[in-house]
């Protein structure tokens, strides 16, 4: 009879415990980002830190519309939510080419100046803006001339870079839009390894951000354990572009429909403090697929 | 009990199952040594460096531990559920069906220390084929494949969202962690298997059972349709055996599951426990 008892004890401490002891967080293998946190809040509040708001968006259509780029019709409200969140640099994916960028920066009544890259093998371009503070309205105490776009050849496509200098206290600043292949993990490894060089080589003291659609996905929320060649080249990009830089977004939540997180923004590890990132929900019009992911980071003074 | 205990230990290790158990589990070492072998020569060498020339694709990433884990992570879901449900599925049913059943019901011992005893054996078997495995795994790798850290990435195994690195003896005892969590999570599994034993007359449907409903639940719980379903199925609580393979062990969520997994094997085991005590135990 005491067996029973026993057994049932345990049943009922089992039972007791696993409604006691709820989930916490779901993310605590967080390696070495709780260190870089820590070194980066020191920073912040110890200098005077200037912020940067970086916004990447892949304003393309879904696979059931018929043209899968983005919409001329859309580019007002794609104006709108960049001119609401304030944003300093945007990097845009899968624009259908420079006629899209012209009317965009007209939508934003030419606050911010705009560099489509190089077409590639691809039909669609990817487009990078920065704010334009050469009347010195603003903040504005850049120097216009700092600014620079070109193309970055990775893999057989091109990516977006514009340098320029938030301000003279800061270090210039390479931001790059970036679009890697949806279909082929293996040539998105390759243009992640690219792009990624790149951006070291040209970089001394300036601050490297990557944002753009990787369409990789290595969340541990995918359930299917069987080891595959695609997952384990996703793995290696993301591996290699972790190895350089930060996930600046990795809390901010899902870009994508179907509750993925495809979008990223990619900064420096130890040299910025991350401020806000966030997935802007509701803004997507028509048949958008992606969401903009807004990162704020304060630079601190040289 | 005690005596019922010994009785029980010899009649598995007289049992022609127990050493099939451990043979076909070495056959899939094996199996998973070719594999992994020519995968990491392939991804070594050649053409495959000449495209990719950075990343962890490097001879060190393929070590014994990452062989190991491997293994480990893809023998755990599909393989080793097989022999404990067969092993927890004949326990009674089994006796049943040989008709000895009622002999060890007529001795002077309760039904419950029965159940009780078949149970602790299917433990005792679990954990050998855990620590058999993980151990076999740990010395191929290291005469076949080589040692080192075991390095993490995110993406394959979705062990981790950000890449991280066990040193090679933090790894070795990570593993010594894995058995006896693993164990745990299985006997989840054994627990199910020894009510069907109980309910069932043939081993084989208790067994076929099993394995039927483990199944089914490990893949549903992998189809996105069924998402909102996922948190109430065993398979997705006994998925956490492999945190402790993580390089900061998320603790809480844990002992979360830990209890969990508990609730099932003692709530299963004790709906066992009663049914069979109530059993009218007939030729």
């Amino acid at each position: 009879m005491w067996l029973k008892f026993l057994l049932g004890a345990c049943f009922v401490l089992s039972l007791l415990g696993a409604l006691v002891l709820e989930l916490g967080p779901p993310r605590a293998d967080a390696g070495s980002r709780g260190d870089i946190r820590d070194v980066s809040d020191k920073i912040d509040r110890g200098q005077d830190a200037r912020s940067l708001r970086l916004l990447t968006w892949n304003i393309g259509n879904g696979e059931l519309e018929a043209e899968t780029r983005a919409h001329a019709e859309d580019l007002l409200a794609v104006a709108g939510v960049i001119m609401d969140n304030d944003a300093d640099a945007v990097a845009l994916q899968e624009l259908t080419g420079e006629d899209q960028l012209k009317l965009l920066l007209t939508h934003l009544k030419n606050h911010y100046r705009g560099y489509v890259c190089s077409r590639g093998k691809g039909d669609r371009v990817e487009a990078v803006l920065v704010r334009d503070r050469s009347d010195g309205s603003e903040r504005g105490d850049r120097s216009d001339r700092s600014l620079r776009f070109s193309d970055v050849p990775a893999g057989d496509r091109f990516a977006a870079a514009a340098t320029f200098r938030l301000h003279q206290d800061v270090p210039e600043i390479v931001f790059i839009s970036a679009h890697a292949d949806a279909f082929s993990a293996s040539r998105r490894r390759t243009f992640a390894a690219d792009v990624v060089d790149w951006a070291r080589s040209r970089t001394k003291n300036e601050l490297a951000f990557v944002a753009g659609d990787f369409n990789f996905e290595v969340s541990t929320r995918n359930k299917t354990n069987l080891f595959t060649d695609d997952a384990k080249h996703d793995s290696e990009s993301y591996a290699y572009l972790l190895k350089y830089f930060r996930d600046l977004g990795l809390d901010a939540g899902e870009t994508s429909i179907n509750d993925r997180r495809i979008d990223y923004v990619f900064g420096p590890g130890e040299t910025v403090s991350l401020r806000r990132a966030e997935v802007l929900r509701g803004v997507a019009v028509g048949r958008m697929d992606h969401l903009p992911l807004l990162v704020e980071v304060a630079l601190w003074s040289l | 009990m005690f005596t019922q205990l010994r009785l029980e230990l010899l009649k598995l290790v007289r049992s022609r199952g127990f050493y099939l158990s451990f043979a076909a589990l070495s056959a899939f070492v094996l199996l998973l040594l070719w594999g992994f072998y020519s995968y990491a020569q392939q991804k070594t060498s050649g053409l495959a460096t000449a495209q990719f020339k950075y990343t962890y694709e490097s001879k060190s990433y393929f070590n014994g531990l990452t062989f190991t884990l491997y293994s480990l992570m893809f023998a755990f879901s599909l393989v080793i559920p097989i022999f404990v449900a067969m092993n927890a599925g004949c326990q009674v049913a089994g006796e049943r069906r040989a008709g000895t059943l009622r002999m060890i019901c007529i001795r002077p011992v309760s039904r419950v220390s029965i159940v009780l005893s078949k149970f602790l054996v299917v433990a005792i078997h679990t954990y050998l084929l855990l620590a058999f495995f993980i151990g076999l795994n740990l010395l191929v790798g290291l005469l076949f494949v080589g040692w080192g850290n075991l390095e993490l990435y995110p993406g394959p195994l979705n062990l981790v969202d950000e890449p991280g690195r066990l040193l090679r003896d933090d790894a070795l005892w990570r593993f010594l962690y894995a058995s006896f969590s693993g164990t745990w999570a299985l006997l989840v599994v054994a627990a199910l298997a020894m009510l069907l034993s109980v309910l069932f007359d043939n081993p084989v449907t208790a067994v076929a059972t099993t394995l039927a409903v483990y199944l089914m639940l490990y893949i549903v719980g992998r189809i996105e349709f069924f998402v909102s379903l996922r948190p109430f199925f065993f398979t997705t609580d006994m998925d956490f055996w492999r945190v402790v393979l993580k390089p900061e062990v998320p603790w809480h969520n844990f002992y979360h599951y830990v209890a969990t997994c508990g609730a099932y094997i003692f709530g299963l085991l004790l709906t066992a426990v009663f049914i069979f005590d109530r059993q009218d135990i007939t030729n």
